[in-house]
């Protein structure tokens, strides 16, 4: 386990993802990432089931649980960004989010998460004596969400329920930036001053809604005998970004920084989903992520010749998903009891003129009787890009989920 | 079943893995491209401005430490204007042998000093200095307490060395003497020959004798030896080096009754008797400074010139952070002549620069860069005591922290001390280091600077009166400029 822990800490802290957009917010894990979701498009969100667990597009849908859901998803991804002929790959691991639900059967359900909403990771170097390259470019950045959540289904009409989550935001973000000197820039008899001389251009900063705690989610959710709907709706919010603008010469030596901030107005989100039940444990399923964009993203630039703006547009993730449910019999076969996905994607990023178009493949493998399951999503597509600064890349990725079910402070009836 | 299960997920991660290292790869000079989109450049470019005709509007020398422990080694004697006396803290209790000491009319006491052979006999200690052969004049003072037992001793134990020092500076004794001393030591040669250290034997004064003499079981004397009308400062072991510190020696019958008492402590205090109206004096080895202030204003100025920007910043909370000082040089004039060393070698000018921490000002010492071309040719540009008439020091830590926190609109404030003498002047490495024979493998160490301080006097009358060129080497992080 330790060895385990180790390797995921490690590839960690040499993590790239997604080259896109990391001025900005970076990229959006899509409904917390999950490897269950993933596998079937990012679709499902409707889906309900004894053991879905918690959505944080739709806490109401863990009201129809039965199941205790532990919930624990990471991410390997591999990305190859790609412009004016040249492609840049890049790879990582990270943890976009930790999810538990917990029904209370008549008194509802509570779910909470951690979410890394958006992350900006890369941590890439060139180092080239011909061209007089030598830098070492870091962005660490991550908007996490602590999501608390409650549904609870309507007395009278028991197919309905509602549920409501509360966002949380906190997290930090820094972007170095250490660079060697230009030879060819200074006087032979001036080259001393700069040998093993490098500087970092660096800024540090930390997340949290400006004026405000957090904002919420508010959702519907009808389980149908073969139809399951939902509505959702979250608040728009401002996000406030305190930055700290330096130049660095090692860890202890540093300038005195200039304090500034940014604001980011995040729009509302309505989400909606369909989960159609076409036969015993096969389903089908469409579901739709839609913001309205007012205003640009300040980017966190403020050095060189960076942009000071990321130009937006609608963003929405329209996705369309299958699933086979596995079986819940222990003595069945093993394949019978593997649930098995497949989804596809489009999806219009926040920043203008960037859509990304995926598809996913996945299974839930039982292990065990103990209610524990492996989810495994392969996903792979390609982001296009005509914005400014921003490459296309072509994308794949290998999401791992573990979840654990259990039945603590259900009775038996 | 498991064993199933696992192999196939294996076979899925592996080949998914695979895949993808198929499907993936980079071309080295796309993450410059990539940086490059985003406004970024792949390395800083190097920008030189010099800004001449600094001249300061401040320089004063401020005194150094006047009380130093003589741990290692100690000074005795007159050397540059100062006399440097030494000062003894020894308690002990014995009855029996005082008891012996008072009734004994052979009663005499002496402080026996081991000469420093090392320093005498190093091959940059100049040969025609030795042999030394001086009459001492010594005025013995001192301060006797009375006591009792152990614990009398213990109490005084309990004395913190910091508090004996501040004691020191008030220094009143209860009572003196003046007694001379022949002194020699032998020429370099015959010094080298001899496996002993010389030593010098101070006796002490009758009337000193005559005190001991009542105590009962237990003293405190503190005994300062001064000798301002010395030709030379003499060298000798401190308390650290077991067989050769210095010792107080009480005889009560014959000198085979002899008792050895080892000071708690000894210290030198320093005695500055140099006095230069129009002079600005530092001395090597008793960390003297001279603080210098040179005005921003017309540094800001050149930098905005040079940039087209305002300065000092006025945006956000000011703290300018748009350019990086990779290195700063200033570059004055020097004049030896009034100077004066023991040993005749290069001594290093060591700098510090005021910063400002939270709001408060600290020195920090800079470091220094070589300049390994120059400084092979022409040796390091920060020596007093050299050939050449200028002075470089360099200041980067002080130039950072100016134009950073310009916007307090504080003068640019440095120190200056003479720090070691240097043994080889136009070495590039710049500290002691190891070097490897590459014939017999053999590992030895070659010094750059002499382990010993040199009492030197140095006048920065000249360097700090005329103007100074200031050097920077600059990278901004400005846009259109990468």
């Amino acid at each position: 386990m330790k060895k385990f822990l180790g390797l995921i800490l490690g590839c960690a802290i040499c993590a790239s993802a997604s080259m896109i957009g990391m001025d900005a917010l970076g990229e959006e894990q899509t409904i917390g990432g999950s490897a269950a979701a993933a596998g079937r498009g990012f679709a499902g969100g409707a889906k309900t089931g004894e053991a879905e667990g918690f959505l944080v597009t739709n806490p109401a849908r863990m009201a129809f649980d039965t199941k205790v859901v532990f919930n624990l998803n990471f991410l390997m991804d591999f990305n190859t960004a790609e412009s004016h002929g040249e492609s840049y790959f890049t790879k990582g691991i990270s943890m976009p989010s930790f999810n538990l639900s917990f029904p209370m059967g008549d008194f509802g359900a509570f779910g909470a998460s951690l979410w890394q909403h958006y992350s900006s990771t890369l941590r890439e170097s060139v180092s080239d004596t011909l061209t007089n390259s030598d830098a070492l470019i870091e962005y660490k950045g991550s908007v996490y969400e602590i999501v608390p959540s409650y549904a609870v289904r309507l007395p009278f009409f028991r197919n309905v329920s509602l549920g409501a989550s509360m966002h949380l935001v906190m997290g930090s973000l820094a972007r170095s930036l250490t660079l060697g000197p230009n030879k060819t820039s200074v006087d032979e008899e001036d080259l001393w001053a700069t040998n093993n001389s490098e500087i970092t251009d660096y800024v540090e900063g930390s997340w949290e809604i400006e004026h405000h705690p957090a904002y919420y989610t508010g959702s519907v959710q009808y389980r149908g005998r073969q139809s399951s709907f939902y509505f959702s709706y979250t608040t728009g919010y401002t996000l406030l970004n305190e930055l700290d603008y330096n130049f660095r010469f090692s860890e202890i030596d540093t300038l005195i920084p200039n304090h500034g901030e940014r604001t980011i107005k995040v729009p509302a989100q309505f989400a909606t989903g369909v989960n159609y039940r076409l036969a015993k444990r096969h389903n089908v399923m469409m579901d739709l992520l839609w913001r309205a964009w007012d205003e640009d993203v300040e980017n966190i630039g403020g050095s060189y010749s960076m942009r000071s703006v990321t130009e937006t547009q609608d963003d929405f993730v329209a996705s369309i998903g299958y699933q086979r449910d596995g079986s819940g019999l222990y003595y069945d076969p093993f394949w019978d009891r593997v649930t098995y996905r497949a989804g596809a994607w489009y999806k219009n990023w926040y920043i203008a003129d960037v859509y990304e178009v995926g598809g996913s493949l996945g299974a839930g493998f039982p292990l065990g009787r103990k209610g524990i399951t492996l989810d495994l999503a392969v996903q792979g597509g390609k982001r296009f890009s005509e914005s400014e600064g921003n490459w296309e890349e072509v994308f794949m990725g290998i999401r791992l989920g573990l979840m654990g079910i259990g039945n603590w402070g259900q009775t038996r009836r | 079943m498991k064993k199933k299960n696992i192999a196939f997920l294996s076979f899925l991660v592996v080949w998914a893995i695979a895949l993808s290292a198929c499907l993936f790869d980079s071309d080295d000079s796309a993450l410059s491209s990539w940086l490059s989109d985003q406004g970024l450049p792949d390395s800083y470019k190097v920008q030189t401005l010099t800004i001449d005709g600094l001249s300061p509007v401040s320089a004063k020398a401020y005194q150094g430490n006047t009380v130093f422990n003589a741990y290692d080694r100690s000074v005795f004697g007159t050397q540059a204007g100062l006399t440097h006396d030494i000062v003894f803290d020894i308690a002990f209790t014995d009855p029996e042998f005082l008891e012996e000491f008072s009734d004994a009319d052979s009663a005499a006491a002496f402080i026996l000093f081991y000469v420093l052979k090392p320093f005498y006999t190093a091959d940059i200690f100049p040969s025609d200095s030795l042999p030394y052969e001086e009459t001492l004049d010594v005025k013995v003072e001192w301060i006797l307490d009375k006591g009792k037992g152990k614990g009398f001793v213990d109490s005084i134990s309990k004395i913190s060395l910091s508090t004996w020092q501040s004691d020191l500076k008030e220094w009143e004794a209860d009572n003196s003497a003046d007694t001379t001393i022949e002194f020699t030591i032998d020429s370099k040669k015959d010094l080298k020959k001899k496996d002993e250290a010389p030593t010098l034997r101070v006796d002490m004064p009758s009337a000193l004798i005559k005190e001991m003499k009542e105590l009962n079981s237990a003293c405190r004397l503190q005994l300062r030896l001064s000798a301002p009308e010395a030709k030379h400062l003499y060298r000798f072991y401190g308390t650290s080096i077991v067989s050769y510190w210095p010792l107080f020696r009480m005889r009560s019958v014959t000198d085979t009754s002899l008792k050895d008492v080892t000071p708690f402590r000894i210290n030198n205090v320093v005695n500055y008797n140099d006095t230069c109206e129009d002079c600005l004096l530092l001395h090597g080895g008793t960390f003297d400074s001279i603080v210098v202030e040179y005005p921003s204003d017309k540094i800001l100025e050149a930098l905005s010139d040079f940039y087209g920007d305002d300065f000092p910043y006025n945006k956000g909370d000011s703290n300018d952070v748009r350019q990086a000082v990779v290195l700063a040089q200033l570059t004055m004039p020097r004049d030896d002549s009034d100077g004066y060393s023991e040993l005749g070698l290069p001594i290093q000018v060591v700098v510090g620069s005021y910063l400002d921490s939270l709001g408060t000002e600290v020195r920090t010492m800079e470091k220094y860069k070589v300049n390994r071309k120059y400084v092979a040719e022409s040796g390091h540009p920060n020596m007093v005591f050299f050939d050449g008439d200028s002075l470089a020091l360099q200041v980067t830590y002080g130039m950072r922290d100016l134009i950073n926190q310009a916007k307090d609109g504080h003068n640019f404030k440095m120190m200056v001390r003479l720090g070691y003498p240097v043994l080889q002047a136009t070495d590039s490495l710049y500290e002691n280091h190891e070097v490897k024979d590459s014939a017999s493998g053999a590992i030895d160490t070659s010094f750059v600077f002499f382990d010993h301080f040199d009492y030197a006097r140095y006048d920065f009358g000249t360097t700090f009166s005329q103007p100074a060129s200031l050097k920077l080497w600059l990278a901004t992080k400005r846009g259109g400029e990468e």
